[in-house]
């Protein structure tokens, strides 16, 4: 059903606070899980069970922490103890349906709550901005309803280059793109939810301005994805191989730790399995003249790739996360999405899709395997 | 050729223990000669070889890596080589766009009664990469 979430002072944040409110108190939920202001307006994902403490939500705010897919994962577990209202990005979403595929997570009894996303700032930019009160929300959403960025700093690049901005199959969207939100939020919801809302239904909700800013953002973030890619790949043709996009790797494991998919408890790299005797270092150094340490630092990433690149999401988290400025997510979304293309799979599309690995068809790439 | 400077590949091979391994078995039971220039590493399927596997000794130097197992349809867990065949298909695709070598990892079926298959492929490999020369990885330390 489409309905105006009404604006009130011209305010949208509010709205959204009161929304998020209604959810709680109507019972529709136990609890909402929602970027909260602390310290100055930086905001980060916590779970709220009290409504009085909604009023310091804000999921309005240009940035995210962290991917929050593995936190609500954590929260839900294959079985959700509790009906959550969840307010997440779309990247986020589609790598919690991936996690829901990788049975890690339940979408049981869950709220789920999207909204047009014009990007992220880098962490660090956006604190600074927040800190320095730099950052007018009014001026953000104005610039986000027309789908760019509001001023100095640029978005993140996987911002820059994400062509899913727009949510897929949530309860509740908010559509903020195109939208004039000092009179109303235009959005998405379930008629269920509606009627508890009290958001009257409208007969359709005007798109001429939000595809106006939909499909030049699309053309752009397209444009811009594939200049990307394609310099990725030469750079990696011209050095022989991704070693030299991995040479500077510090193997802190930040991009493991943020990647929102690479969810086991323990990573085959943390544990002995690549742990040697002493005297493995000596032989090995021999045997190539030297040997870098920490050892299998290419092994590592390519490892990864194997184990994730079929669901990468694109939210760049890796990228953000890698104190080496290695564009990781690049690297992953090159290469997990010609991964993903040959197996015609679209990751956080829809749950109905299976994940590649885990099914086959017995008639397909018949010519593996067979002598030539 | 390769072969003159007396280049000898190194093939590291996982064998599903159902199929290939038992098929090797059988090469060597019938003594039917094939280069020595593989080392066999036992798997209960190839369903469970991780790509993680194969690229260790890629990395580290190998020359090739081999993954046998049964003929499609004859998984002795019904469908572990289809899931292996689809791994293979994305673990090829990651090396080339990676810039690595995807002509150095082989998947083959060969079953239990297949000893003289077993032995071919492996002369065939060695062949082939004796052509392709020592895995440039060899001498790279910094991976």
């Amino acid at each position: 059903m489409n309905g105006f979430i009404p604006v009130e002072n011209s305010n949208p944040l509010t709205a959204v606070r009161g929304l998020l409110r209604q959810l709680l108190e109507s019972g529709l939920v136990d609890a909402v899980f929602v970027p909260m202001e602390v310290d100055g307006g930086v905001t980060v994902p916590a779970l709220v069970a009290d409504v009085d403490q909604l009023e310091h939500a804000n999921p309005l705010v240009p940035a995210m922490s962290i991917n929050s897919a593995r936190v609500v994962a954590a929260m839900t577990g294959k079985e959700a103890p509790a009906a959550l209202g969840v307010v997440l990005h779309p990247c986020e979403l589609r790598a919690l349906i991936e996690l829901v595929k990788l049975q890690q997570a339940s979408l049981d009894n869950m709220i789920l709550i999207s909204m047009d996303c014009a990007g992220t700032y880098e962490w660090t930019d956006f604190t600074a901005m927040q800190r320095a009160g730099e950052l007018n929300l009014a001026d953000y959403l104005g610039a986000a309803t027309q789908g760019r960025a509001h001023n100095g700093h640029e978005l993140r690049q996987a911002c820059q280059m994400c062509t899913q901005p727009v949510p897929e199959g949530v309860n509740i969207h908010l559509q903020l793109f195109g939208a004039d939100l000092a009179s109303g939020i235009p959005v998405t919801l379930d008629d269920r939810l509606a009627e508890v809302l009290n958001i009257g239904a409208v007969d359709e909700l005007p798109t001429a301005n939000r595809q106006a800013v939909i499909e030049p953002l699309l053309a752009q973030r397209q444009q811009t994805r594939q200049k990307e890619l394609a310099a990725m790949q030469e750079r990696i043709n011209a050095n022989g191989g991704l070693f030299d996009v991995f040479a500077t790797c510090i193997r802190c494991y930040n991009c493991s730790t943020a990647c929102p998919l690479c969810y086991c408890k323990t990573c085959l790299f943390c544990t002995s399995a690549f742990g040697h005797p002493p005297e493995h270092y000596l032989n090995a150094a021999r045997r190539k003249g030297a040997m870098r340490l920490p050892a299998d630092t290419m092994l590592f990433h390519l490892t990864r790739m194997n184990h994730m690149g079929l669901s990468c999401v694109s939210c760049g988290m890796c990228t953000s996360a890698c104190p080496s400025d290695i564009p990781v997510g690049v690297v992953f979304s090159l290469i997990g999405g010609q991964v993903q293309e040959s197996f015609g799979y679209h990751p956080g599309a829809n749950l109905e899709e299976p994940l590649p690995l885990i099914t086959f068809q017995a008639d397909e790439w018949v010519e593996i395997g067979e002598r030539r | 050729m390769s072969d003159t400077n007396g280049f000898e590949p190194r093939i590291v091979a996982f064998l599903c223990n159902w199929c290939t391994y038992t098929g090797a078995d059988l090469a060597g039971t019938s003594r039917l000669q094939y280069p020595p220039n593989v080392r066999i590493i036992r798997t209960m399927c190839s369903g469970a070889v991780d790509p993680v596997y194969a690229l260790k000794p890629l990395l580290d130097g190998v020359d090739g890596v081999l993954i046998g197992g049964c003929h499609p349809g004859d998984c002795h867990y019904q469908t572990g080589n289809y899931k292996a065949r689809r791994r293979y298909v994305a673990l090829q695709q990651i090396l080339k766009t990676a810039g690595l070598d995807d002509q150095r990892v082989w998947l083959r079926w060969i079953s239990a009664s297949e000893g003289q298959i077993f032995a071919d492929t492996i002369t065939e490999m060695v062949t082939a990469l004796k052509d392709l020369g020592p895995n440039p990885l060899r001498q790279n330390w910094a991976v």
